[in-house]
């Protein structure tokens, strides 16, 4: 065998065996794209091959949920919380991380510890006694409670995650500009964050998928079918008693995660180089 | 990725959040005459929109607003009831399905002087909707509609087999095995799910037995009445349905109808509708029969749905007057019995024969004359333990388990003993 | 990127408060609490205001809606006399460990492959990631519908590929099969988050460790064993960490694909809860569900972390 084709032997098969576990990650994601272009005739005949549109396609699932139901709303509710919460769970992660990476000062490790403590409470349980929390600061049936909430869980992942980012800065850099006259902020502000901007588009990242995928809090704390969140809305409306609407649910899904995965490919390499640096320090 | 300038994003958030606070202000008392109403997205969008055309009359015509949110009914429900009662603080008029004025009753509005002027007008309520929304002497809960179950059947198939409309349990038995020969089984769900409640419950009571006595407190599960039910699903089972039952949602049976599967199915008219309406090929054979009877009676699963007032709103007359428009003006009532496509149907007895019925020939059925339809639980009255009973699927485990091996005698006694400690705690 | 000299000499000869305030700021012992102060009033507020209130409600005979009084831990003990509870609590333990043991090992083997020179590296990563993006509560529903026992695509594709003869298993409506279903769904939707997470730690491996290693003529198998495996152990640490604590405390897989069922087979803590603490009204029990585990847990937590900072320091 010649000593050329040796890699490149290497190189198939290694990609052969990424195929059995892009066939286990897509294939749901497959079917639920071709449930939703199919005509409900050809969804309800059992003799139907799952695996491919015979009968021929049609958007009337999409128009359904689009222009029947108030998914843009929902959707632009949806972005809006998640946006939000995103953005202030990473600034108080920012801030909380780089205390407790950098900083000495009273109950820093029970704090560090304390953190986690927060995920063992479960969202199921957590919600009920939340309720009457966001009720008191009145904001009942609004999705500002949602950009409230969200951060609970929101936080915790982003400072440990910060925390080994900002870990990696050397501390070097920092002392300089001290040396030169700036502040304990200003190093942060003006030094540390730009080169942490990988960690921190990382911990956006995350924080944004649990933040959009997050059903509970959106159910209980909006009413309203102007505030409610796309997951929400889209099960209330096409989940009716018995009847299961599956060719615009499966619409749903597709483009419910349409917006996600588009950030995901654009940020991907950040988003690998900010889990590379946060989680092994 | 420019970052925002720290002193505007503080500036912009203190004063984004004094606005917010100050937005959820609520009016004082006595300014805004409005009320707001949470109930299901009914399986009938049309008697949705019809709800909401109503709403806006009702508003012009008494200067009242009304603002009606929807929400998927069990599950996502419970869930926001719960944290409504939790907070104190929500819509004015929920929907109360089957038994939840006893789960709720501190919390709902006394509303008898609202039930007693529609049974004037109307007659008695049902006795379904008197099980599930009169408790302890008090109506909690104004009946607003129901939609029982009924069978559906594949009427064309039994024509062309030469097969006998069943009347009882067992000739559905004997027809059953004809229909799993042609390819075409019974459907009855033996899983962790309301439907299969909903049709062990009549299996049970029209053999005669019963989950617990009508004291509320005496365990009845362990009886010759439950051994004769245990046997029928056992046979049943064997030879007139197919294993998948076990995995069944209460949309399954509705599937399994209409693409052509199953030949006979327990539900309510749903099945049909949406059969009719998405044009299926099915559409056509499906029919409806009277409700199957046995050695007790004619019992039927029913679940009525009702409207009830939370007693921490502050509306709670106008929340009374928006009841009195929708079901006490009959002209708005049978507007909207009919936008329902006969899934919902009055609740009141001089209304039983409803206009709507004879909207399709299919729904003769529905008249279930010598029918008794009760709500989960029956003949105990649905207090909380009773309920854990229900919501712990302990009858349909009981049979999902003897029809899987455990002997009939070990599951009865099973059943018997987790609903004592359930009765007990 | 560095601040200019001359714009902190500018900063530094400003007097006044708002000088003062810097300076003030600037102290380590004061700056800390500073930052940390609006996670603490978050968590505080939020968290752990209402986790005492759950607490209450474990410790009570809490009702919907009712008052209640203070019972102390007669939930928990009742609970165990429960034939559904033990179950739960088996069907708990068996789901996360299965699950977690599942998500480790597959994901180690998809984070080496990830880590090769591929083309399309970021298509396929884009497409790894996916499960862990879509909203938990639709993807459900599409596994639903795959594994509906009417028109299970599963069923169908293997019988087509001769695995499985018709009409192949009743994936939910059998014990041991559905709690496979519920495993499945749960390992393809957190394999992602492990694979990339561990892509992250293998990534900052030094490459000169193989080299030096292969220079010696150690094998494939042997670097993997003793360079490799041991230099991710902090990450895969913190990550089973975090799976673990998600997968027990798992709701919307069981919920929408068996209800808990078959009798009770697939029931997880959070299921069960919510069946008895909120569609029936009991608070109380279902608080104490909920949080039976949150002992067990938290011992697991502060295990866990004192490994990671030793592994730090």
């Amino acid at each position: 065998m010649a000593v050329a084709s040796r890699p490149l032997l290497t190189k198939l098969t290694k990609h052969l065996l990424l195929v059995p576990f892009l066939v286990f990650a897509l294939f749901p994601f497959y079917h639920m794209t071709i449930t939703s272009l199919k005509q409900d005739r050809e969804l309800y005949d059992r003799n139907a091959v799952p695996l491919v549109i015979k009968q021929g396609p049609t958007l009337e699932h999409y128009s359904k949920l689009l222009w029947d139901t108030e998914f843009l709303t929902w959707t632009k509710n949806s972005l809006m919380v998640t946006a939000l919460a995103t953005f202030v769970s990473v600034v108080i992660g920012t801030i909380a991380a780089y205390a407790l990476a950098r900083l000495k000062f009273f109950g820093v490790a029970a704090f560090g510890t304390g953190i986690f403590v927060t995920y063992l409470v479960p969202t199921s349980l957590l919600f009920l006694p939340l309720a009457q929390v966001v009720n008191w600061i009145g904001l009942a049936d609004s999705k500002w409670a949602l950009v409230l909430t969200y951060p609970t869980f929101l936080v915790p992942f982003c400072t440990w995650l910060l925390i080994g980012y900002f870990r990696t800065v050397p501390k070097e850099i920092e002392e300089c500009a001290m040396v030169d006259g700036a502040t304990r902020i200003q190093a942060l502000w003006s030094i540390v964050l730009p080169i942490a901007v990988p960690g921190l588009i990382c911990a956006a990242l995350f924080a944004f998928t649990l933040s959009w995928n997050e059903f509970i809090y959106a159910l209980t704390f909006t009413s309203s079918s102007d505030q409610i969140t796309a997951s929400v809305g889209v099960t209330t409306e096409l989940i009716r008693g018995d009847i299961y609407f599956w060719g615009s649910l499966m619409a749903g899904a597709v483009l419910g995660s349409v917006p996600i995965v588009v950030l995901y490919v654009f940020f991907l390499d950040y988003y690998v180089s900010g889990l590379t640096q946060g989680a092994i320090k | 990725m420019e970052p925002v300038s720290r002193r505007h994003f503080l500036v912009g958030s203190t004063a984004g959040l004094a606005g917010i606070l100050a937005t959820r202000v609520p009016p004082a008392r006595g300014q805004v005459r409005e009320v707001s109403y949470l109930c299901w997205n009914n399986f009938a969008p049309a008697s949705d929109k019809k709800m909401a055309e109503i709403g806006q009359r009702f508003t012009k015509d008494t200067g009242i607003k009304l603002k009606i949110d929807h929400i998927s009914h069990m599950g996502p429900q419970q869930s926001k009831y719960a944290s409504e009662v939790q907070t104190q603080a929500g819509h004015d008029l929920v929907e109360m399905r089957m038994h939840f004025p006893w789960l709720y009753e501190p919390q709902l509005v006394d509303v008898s002087d609202v039930v007693a002027g529609l049974e004037k007008q109307y007659g008695k309520a049902l006795s379904s909707s008197y099980e599930g929304a009169h408790v302890n002497g008090v109506w909690r809960a104004v009946p607003q509609y129901h939609g029982m179950f009924v069978a559906a059947y594949r009427e064309d198939l039994f024509k062309k087999a030469s097969l006998k409309v069943p009347d009882t349990w067992e000739e559905l038995y004997t027809v059953g095995k004809e229909l799993k020969k042609m390819g075409n089984p019974v459907g009855i769900p033996i899983s962790q799910n309301y439907d299969s409640i909903s049709t062990a419950g009549p299996v049970l009571w029209s053999f005669g037995g019963m989950e617990v006595d009508k004291d509320g407190k005496t365990v009845k599960i362990n009886s010759p009445a439950t051994a004769q039910t245990i046997e029928w699903y056992k046979k049943m089972f064997k030879d007139c349905m197919e294993p998948e039952v076990l995995s069944w949602s209460d949309a399954s049976n509705n599937e399994s109808l209409q693409q052509g599967k199953a030949g006979w199915i327990h539900n309510p008219v749903s099945a049909y509708i949406i059969a009719k309406q998405k044009k299926l090929v099915t559409a056509d054979g499906i029919n409806h029969h009277r409700s199957l009877g046995g050695p007790s009676g004619r019992h039927e699963t029913d679940t009525p749905r009702h409207i009830g007032i939370w007693k921490f709103s502050k509306n709670v007359e106008p929340a009374k007057e928006w009841i009195k428009y929708l079901i006490g003006n009959k002209a708005n009532y049978d507007e909207y019995i009919m936008a329902g496509d006969a899934f919902n149907l009055p609740a009141y007895e001089k209304l039983a024969d409803h206009p709507v019925l004879r909207t399709d020939a299919k729904y003769a059925a529905l008249r279930g004359e010598g029918v008794q339809y009760h709500t989960y639980g029956w003949p105990a009255p649905p207090s909380d333990k009773v309920q854990l009973i229900t919501n712990t699927y302990l009858l349909p485990n009981m049979i999902a388990k003897a029809v899987t091996g455990t002997s009939t005698k070990d599951a009865m006694a099973w059943a018997e003993s987790e609903m004592k400690k359930i009765l007990a705690g | 990127m560095a601040v200019r000299a001359d714009e902190l000499a500018v900063t530094r000869s400003r007097p006044g408060v708002l000088g003062r305030l810097r300076v003030w700021l600037d102290r380590e012992p004061v700056l800390g609490p500073v930052l940390v102060t609006p996670a603490l009033l978050l968590l505080l507020l939020l968290v752990a205001y209402p986790f005492v209130m759950a607490l209450y409600f474990a410790l009570s005979n809490s009702f919907i809606g009712r008052p209640s009084e203070f019972i102390g831990i007669r939930n928990f003990v009742k609970l165990w006399d429960s034939d559904v509870f033990r179950q739960t609590f088996q069907n708990a333990f068996v789901f996360t460990g299965i699950a977690v043991i599942f998500k480790i090992v597959l994901g180690i083997c998809l984070a080496l492959l990830l880590n090769e020179q591929l083309w399309l590296k970021r298509l396929i990563r884009g497409a790894v990631l996916l499960p862990w993006v879509i909203p938990t509560a639709l993807s459900t529903l599409g596994w639903w519908w795959m594994f509906n026992s009417l028109y299970s695509v599963v069923n169908w594709t293997g019988i087509a590929l001769g695995i499985m003869s018709p009409p192949g298993p009743n994936w939910l409506g059998q014990a041991y099969y559905a709690m496979a279903a519920v495993i499945t769904v749960n390992v393809w939707r957190g394999l992602p988050f492990f694979a990339i997470t561990i892509l992250a730690g293998l990534v900052a491996i030094p490459k000169e460790l193989y080299e030096a290693a292969e220079a010696d003529g150690a094998g494939a198998n042997a670097r993997f064993w003793h360079i490799t495996l041991p230099l991710l152990k902090p990450v895969l640490a913190v990550v089973v960490l975090f799976s673990t604590i998600f997968t027990f405390s798992d709701f919307n897989i069981v919920y929408v694909l068996t209800h808990g069922g078959p009798i009770n087979s697939t029931h997880l803590f959070a299921t069960l809860s919510r069946q008895i603490g909120i569609d029936t009204g009991r608070l109380g029990e279902g608080a104490a569900i909920s949080l039976y585990l949150f002992p067990l847990l938290a011992f697991v937590v502060w295990v866990q972390l004192r490994f990671v900072r030793k592994q730090q320091f």
